[in-house]
C-alpha cells in the first residue's frame, strides 16, 4: 500500500474516531452512545491494522465490538431506561467545569507531545508506515502469539487470573441480585394469596 | 500527517474526551462507556510507541501489542464487574442516576 492511501485512510479513522467519541459523550440515549462507540472502536481497529498490528486489530473488533459492547446493550435492553428513567443531566456549570479539565488535560498532554525530545527524534526518522522496517511476519497471529507464549508467559497467565476473578465477581453480584428479587417477589405472592385464605 | 506525533494527539484527544465524559454525564452507562473510550485512546498510543520501538525495545518486537492486549482484558474483565454492579444498583435503588448513589449507607 503507497504512503499517500495509508495517510488519508488514517485521516478518515481520526476524524470519524473523534466524531463519534464527541457522540458518545453527547447523546442522552445510551443507546445511541453504545452504536456510536461501536463506530469509535471500528476506527480504531482501523488505526491498529495501519500500524501493522493486523492481530490487534482484529481482536480489537471481536473482543471490543463484539463482546463488551453486546454486554453493554444486554444490560440496556434488561434495565429498559424509559424516558423518565433516565438521569437529568448536569447543569451549564458542571458541563462547563468538566470541559476545563478536559481541555487542561488536552493542553497538557500536547505540550508534552510537542515538547518531548524522544518523540522528536523518533518522528524526524520518517513517517510510521516506513520506519522502522519490521519482517511482513509482524503483527500477524504467528509472530504475536510466538512472543506472547515464549517472553510473556507470566503476563497472559496473570491475565487469565485477572479476568477469571471478573467471571467470579459479576457471576456472584448478578446471582445475589436475583435471589433478592425472587424472595420480594415470592414475599408478594404469599401478600396476594394470604389476604384470599 | 501518519506519523507518530499524530497519533499520540489523536490519543490525548480521545482520552480528554472520554474525560469530560466521566466528569460531566450522571448516566452511570455512558461513565462506563467513556471509561472504555480512554482505555481505548491509552491504547492507540501504546500500539503506535510499540510500532516506532519495534526493533529496539526490550519487550520484544510485539511489546506494545501485547500490552494493549492485556489493557483489553482489563477493560473487559471492568466491563462484566461494573455491568453487574449497574445491574445490583438498578434493581435495589431503581435508579442510574449517579448523582443519586452519593450516600453510602443502603
Amino acid at each position: 500500500m503507497s504512503p499517500g492511501i495509508e495517510q488519508l485512510f488514517f485521516g478518515i479513522a481520526a476524524v470519524v474516531a473523534t466524531v463519534s467519541s464527541l457522540l458518545v459523550v453527547t447523546r442522552r440515549n445510551p443507546i445511541y452512545s453504545a452504536m456510536f462507540l461501536i463506530v469509535m472502536f471500528a476506527a480504531v481497529s482501523v488505526i491498529f491494522m495501519l500500524l501493522d498490528a493486523t492481530f490487534l486489530g482484529f481482536m480489537q473488533l471481536l473482543v471490543y465490538a463484539g463482546a463488551i459492547m453486546v454486554l453493554y446493550l444486554f444490560v440496556i435492553m434488561l434495565i429498559n431506561p424509559r424516558e423518565g428513567d433516565l438521569p437529568e443531566e448536569s447543569g451549564v456549570t458542571e458541563k462547563s467545569f468538566a470541559a476545563g479539565v478536559a481541555l487542561l488535560i488536552f493542553s497538557l498532554l500536547s505540550f508534552a507531545i510537542s515538547h518531548s525530545n524522544e518523540v522528536e527524534r523518533l518522528s524526524s526518522l520518517g513517517p510510521i508506515p516506513l520506519i522502522p522496517e519490521v519482517s511482513a511476519s509482524h503483527g500477524t497471529i504467528r509472530a504475536f502469539g510466538l512472543e506472547l507464549f515464549q517472553k510473556h508467559l507470566l503476563v497472559f497467565e496473570l491475565t487469565s487470573v485477572l479476568v477469571l476473578v471478573g467471571i467470579i465477581g459479576a457471576v456472584h453480584l448478578a446471582s445475589r441480585g436475583r435471589k433478592d428479587r425472587t424472595t420480594a417477589s415470592s414475599e408478594a405472592r404469599e401478600g396476594m394469596v394470604n389476604p384470599d385464605v | 500527517m501518519f506519523s507518530l506525533p499524530a497519533l499520540l494527539y489523536l490519543s490525548a484527544l480521545l482520552f480528554s474526551v472520554g474525560t469530560y465524559g466521566v466528569l460531566a454525564r450522571r448516566n452511570i452507562l455512558v461513565v462506563l462507556m467513556s471509561l472504555e473510550l480512554m482505555l481505548n485512546a491509552v491504547n492507540i498510543a501504546l500500539v503506535s510507541f510499540g510500532r516506532v520501538h519495534a526493533l529496539t525495545a526490550f519487550a520484544g518486537e510485539h511489546g506494545g501489542q501485547i500490552f494493549t492486549l492485556m489493557v483489553l482484558a482489563v477493560a473487559a474483565a471492568e466491563a462484566a464487574i461494573g455491568l453487574s454492579l449497574l445491574l445490583v444498583i438498578w434493581r435495589r435503588w431503581n435508579t442510574i442516576d449517579l448523582r443519586q448513589l452519593c450516600r453510602l449507607n443502603g
